[in-house]
Formats: structure tokens, C-alpha cells, sequence
């Protein structure tokens, strides 16, 4: 890495933007059909109703909650690294920043739809803005749902300007070595950057502005969605334990996501020199933090379900790890806190099969970790014969294959037309 | 000030700029802007650059938006007066979350002004005296000169190991 130069840092980064091949377009294509799939599910769930979903009485938020929850944290490490590792100075993380970035934006736009479609009439979303209706009364900003609607949206507009301000001068670069309409496009976009000390004494201080004020908005939105939960009485959701522990298990869920993509990424456009073993090395050690996090959380949930002598309590998580949703219990217990700790070996954690095998067990682990505490507190609540089952249906299994077609669909389309290395951050690390 | 050459002279390394700006200060010359791949302290600290003034947009922001968020909360709460679970009608937990999270958003717009605002983007007129070696590898001085002091400068800048562009010059002040 410390041998390269600004001329081959720009060459790599460059040489991902030029015009792909076939198999690029029969990715886009597929994953354009897995779009579609997801669509044509709403559009059927929207003509026929919400019961075309398997949510019942008294399971009413099933896997499009859990997939708005598992989304918000896939996006939280993007924030992490670009703007929390900023302030800490951790020089590894400026080649994957870009790409962990896009990932925070797409990740919140795909948890944005979830709501509309959980909605089941989208149209009505209006309901969650802060509009009054025809009497005057307004949205209740007492609960944690209108909490959620301002952050999320305070997030996307965030990360998104985050995102975008950090581009300007990668964007200044691709203009100058560009050509014809191209290099139109991207005037436009760079906004006329020329890296004059100006120019630079302004960004670099609105930058360090924008990773402070991320960095506790990062946290504050995931502990916001907790108190989706949380500030209910149900049995499993009502503790004080929430929002640390989702803020955790988001970031935790959101390198693993990193990568899964980044591995890729660096063997398809040839940038191991960029990304190289130690920067995934380095994620791979803060995977390990993570997940020992999670796994206290989870021990500690345990602990004082016990300690509380509260009956339900007990029951709730007596039955998690028992009852008829005990295998994704299990999934979720292994993949995110045992799984994680063969990243302790270093001859693991520089293998790079290793490393991908793990990162998409943890994804797994980390959307059964939603399913668990989702539904299960909800399915077996206070009163026995209120009690439920919850199984998704077909038609929600096309709408999260939709969202993942449309996350991977949205970050193929950047990395082969945008740069998804921020080159100016890489020479910042070589000087 | 028609009568003016400005030439620009394209640098490796950091330390011929630092050098450069010394010399010219001395000079009969005059340094009009800086251009450089990645921002430097040491180039910025020769420049003398005053600190941004961004901060204060992003500090307004941030004073505006607990404000609006918070008294917003407020504002619809008391449109009915209506009690939810025993909390007061202006509730002081619930809304604080809320003037936090319009802090951070009014902070963050706040700072993009600023940025537009003090940075002077968008700059389709700085692109006129402009090399795009600049944003790859290469640090710029432009300096300007009157037109007989061309060739001396020229040979100033190449002496400390400068290639050396001739700008168009534009009809802004600099």
C-alpha cells in the first residue's frame, strides 16, 4: 500500500469506472428481476390487502419490521466508519469509507420502503408526518413510531450529504481525466472543486463537522428503533438493555455486511493493493468487539429475565431457546457470538474464504436476531390463549428478496459509475 | 490588471511548495491561489490561511433546529391537549429526543451552507485557471506577474522543480 503513488491510486480507482462487460449486465439484469419480484409482491399485497402477508393476531409485525429493523442496521457501520473511525484517526479505514458509505445510504433508503409497505394501504403514509388532520389533531411525537420518522428521515438526509460532500473531490478527479459528455456530467457534479487551500480549509472543517455530528446521531437512531420495542410492556422488548444492545448488534451486522461486499469488490476490480489484508484484517478485529458485545447483551438479557423473578420474563426467554422458534434462536446465539470468535485466529482472519464464509453467517445470525426478539415476545405475551404462530408468507418472502435485489442492485450500479474508493482518503494515508 | 501573465507551477512534493511560498513572499510576485491534490496543514499554515468561519453556520443550525424541533413537539401537543399514558402535555423526555434529532439535522444543513456559503461552491469560474494535474499528483502556485516579468518567473518555478503551466486568465478578481 505505502509503495503506491497518487498517479496509480487515481489509475485504480479509475479503471473500476470503465465500461463493464457482459457479465456485469446480466448481474444488473438479474438482480433487476429480483427487483421486479419484490415490486409485483406490493403491488399484489396493495390490490389485495395486508393479510396476503403471514402477520395475524397477535403477531402483527412480522418480517417487513424485521427487515426495516435488519436494514437501519446494516447502514449504521457505514456511519461508523466514516464518521466515528474519522474522529479516532483509524488510517484503515479510508480505502473501504466510500463503499461503507453507500452502503449507509442505500441500506436506509431499502429500510425506508418497509414501513410503506408494512402500512399495507401506503398511501395513508401521511398519517406518520407531522400533518394535522381535519380536526386539528397532530401526530402523537410522545411515541417512539414518530420518533423513528424523524430520525430515519435525519439520518438518510445525513448520510446522504455525508456522502455526497466526501465525493466532491474523487468527483473533481474523475472529471479531469474524463472526456466529452462524461466529463460534462461530472463538472456539474464536482461543482467546480479544484482543490484550491481555500476550498480545502473550509471542507476539511465542514467535514470534521459532519463526522461529529453523525457520530451521535448514529447512535441515537438505533437506539430509537429500540424504543420501538423497548417502551412497550412486552414481555422480552421492555428493557433498559435495548438501545446499547441494538446499537451494538448494528454495527456489528453492518461489518459483516462491508465484508461481504468488499471482498468482492477488491478481487473483481483488482484493488487488494487498496483494500489490502490488513484493512480487512482490521474489520475482522472489530467484528470480534462487536460480537462480544452482542454476546454480553444477550447473557445479560438472560441474567436479568432470572434476577427479576418476573414470571413472564422467565417464560419469554425460557422459551426463546426452547420453544417453536428455538432453531432461529440457536442460529442467531452461534452465528453472532461463537462464529465471530474464530476471528481471534489470525490464520482465519487472513483467509479471505474465512472471512466471507463468516461475514454472511453473521448476516445471517444478525436478521434471526431481529426475527427472535420480533416475534417471539409478541407470539407468546401474557395471555396463554392470545398466544399465535408466525410464518412468512410467500409473499413476503418476494418483497425481502426484493429489498436485497434492490440494496445489491443500487450499490452494483455506483461502484462501476461513481468512485467507490475514496482516492483523495487513500493519498491522505500514503503522505 | 489585463496586462496580466499568471503562471502556475505544478510540485510533488509538499515541501517544494512550502519552499516556493517562502521564496516568493520576497519576490516581485505575488501568489494568487494554491491548488493541491489532498489538504496539508504545513501548506495551509504557510498560506496563512485565517480558521473557516463554517463552524458558526453549522453552530446556528444546530441552535435553530433544537429549538424548532422541541417547540414543534410542543406546538402540536397543545393543538388538542390530550393526555397519552400520563405524561404532561408538554413533555420534557419524549421532545427532547425530538429537538435532538432536529439539532443534528439543522446542524448538518447548516454546515452544507456554510460550506456553500464560505467555500464558495459551486465555482464553475475557478475551473478557468485551472490544471487538471492538480487533483491528481500535483501541487499548483499560481502566481502573477507583469508581462516583461514572465520568463523570470517561469525560471523561478522551474529552478525549484516546478513544470510550469501558463493559465488563461479570467476576468474575476482573484
Amino acid at each position: 500500500m505505502s509503495d503506491l503513488t497518487f498517479a496509480q491510486v487515481d489509475q485504480t480507482v479509475l479503471d473500476t469506472l470503465k465500461p463493464p462487460g457482459k457479465s456485469y449486465w446480466a448481474l444488473i439484469a438479474l438482480l433487476f428481476c429480483g427487483v421486479l419480484l419484490g415490486a409485483g409482491c406490493w403491488i399484489y399485497q396493495i390490490f389485495v390487502g395486508v393479510g396476503v402477508a403471514g402477520m395475524n393476531n397477535p403477531v402483527a409485525w412480522g418480517t417487513y419490521l424485521i427487515n426495516f429493523v435488519f436494514w437501519v442496521g446494516i447502514a449504521h457501520s457505514g456511519t461508523l466508519i466514516s464518521a466515528i473511525l474519522h474522529l479516532f484517526r483509524a488510517g484503515w479505514r479510508n480505502p473501504i469509507a466510500r463503499a461503507a458509505e453507500t452502503m449507509t445510504v442505500f441500506a436506509v433508503c431499502t429500510a425506508g420502503l418497509f414501513p410503506f409497505i408494512h402500512l399495507g394501504r401506503a398511501w395513508m403514509v401521511y398519517y406518520m408526518l407531522p400533518f394535522p388532520n381535519q380536526r386539528n389533531l397532530w401526530p402523537n411525537f410522545q411515541s417512539p413510531l414518530m420518533f423513528d420518522v424523524v430520525a430515519i428521515s435525519t439520518y438518510l438526509t445525513v448520510s446522504s450529504l455525508f456522502w455526497y460532500t466526501g465525493m466532491l473531490p474523487d468527483l473533481a478527479i474523475v472529471r479531469d481525466n474524463a472526456s466529452g459528455f462524461r466529463k460534462k456530467i461530472f463538472t456539474v457534479l464536482s461543482m467546480g472543486w479544484t482543490g484550491r487551500f481555500e476550498q480545502w480549509r473550509h471542507y476539511t472543517r465542514g467535514y470534521l463537522f459532519f463526522a461529529a455530528l453523525a457520530t451521535p446521531l448514529v447512535i441515537s437512531v438505533h437506539s430509537v428503533v429500540s424504543w420501538d420495542f423497548a417502551l412497550a410492556v412486552v414481555p422480552g422488548w421492555h428493557t433498559t438493555i435495548f438501545a446499547p444492545y441494538f446499537v451494538a448488534g448494528a454495527i456489528h451486522s453492518g461489518l459483516a455486511m462491508v465484508l461481504t461486499l468488499m471482498i468482492p469488490l477488491r478481487k473483481i476490480f483488482n484493488t487488494q493493493q487498496i483494500i489490502s489484508m490488513h484493512v480487512l484484517e482490521s474489520v475482522a478485529k472489530t467484528i470480534v468487539f462487536t460480537g462480544l458485545i452482542v454476546g454480553f447483551a444477550y447473557a445479560t438479557e438472560f441474567f436479568i429475565a432470572w434476577y427479576s423473578h418476573n414470571p413472564l420474563e422467565q417464560y419469554i426467554f425460557q422459551w426463546r431457546p426452547t420453544g417453536d422458534y428455538a432453531v432461529g434462536f440457536w442460529i442467531m446465539a452461534i452465528c453472532n457470538t461463537v462464529v465471530p470468535l474464530f476471528l481471534l485466529v489470525k490464520k482465519i482472519r487472513t483467509s479471505i474464504a474465512a472471512l466471507f464464509v463468516i461475514s454472511i453467517l453473521i448476516n445471517i445470525g444478525m436478521w434471526y436476531e431481529r426475527f427472535v426478539i420480533i416475534i417471539t415476545s409478541v407470539a407468546r405475551d401474557f395471555i396463554p390463549h392470545a398466544w399465535g404462530y408466525f410464518a412468512p408468507s410467500p409473499i413476503e418472502y418476494g418483497i425481502m428478496i426484493g429489498s436485497f435485489s434492490l440494496f445489491f442492485f443500487l450499490f452494483c450500479l455506483f461502484i462501476k459509475h461513481m468512485p467507490s474508493i475514496s482516492m483523495t482518503e487513500v493519498k491522505e494515508m500514503l503522505e | 490588471m489585463s496586462a496580466e501573465k499568471r503562471l502556475m507551477g505544478l510540485f510533488k512534493e509538499p515541501d517544494q511548495v512550502i519552499d516556493t511560498l517562502e521564496a516568493l513572499k520576497s519576490s516581485p510576485w505575488s501568489v494568487v491561489r494554491v491548488h493541491g491534490p489532498i489538504p496539508n496543514h504545513k501548506i495551509a499554515d504557510a498560506l496563512n490561511l485565517p480558521k473557516s468561519k463554517v463552524g458558526y453556520f453549522t453552530l446556528a443550525g444546530g441552535i435553530i433546529g433544537f429549538f424548532t424541533g422541541f417547540l414543534f413537539a410542543a406546538y402540536t401537543s397543545v393543538q388538542w391537549d390530550l393526555i397519552v399514558s400520563g405524561k404532561p402535555i408538554v413533555a420534557l423526555v419524549p421532545f427532547f429526543i425530538v429537538g435532538f434529532e432536529f439539532t443534528i439535522l439543522f446542524s448538518v444543513i447548516g454546515n452544507v451552507i456554510g460550506l456553500i456559503n464560505v467555500g464558495g461552491l459551486p465555482d464553475w469560474g475557478g475551473l478557468v485557471e485551472y490544471d487538471p494535474r492538480c487533483s491528481g499528483e500535483h501541487y499548483g502556485i499560481t502566481a502573477a506577474c507583469d508581462p516583461v516579468g514572465e520568463t523570470a518567473l517561469r525560471q523561478f518555478f522551474q529552478d525549484r522543480g516546478a513544470q510550469v503551466a501558463t493559465l488563461e486568465t479570467s476576468s474575476q478578481p482573484a
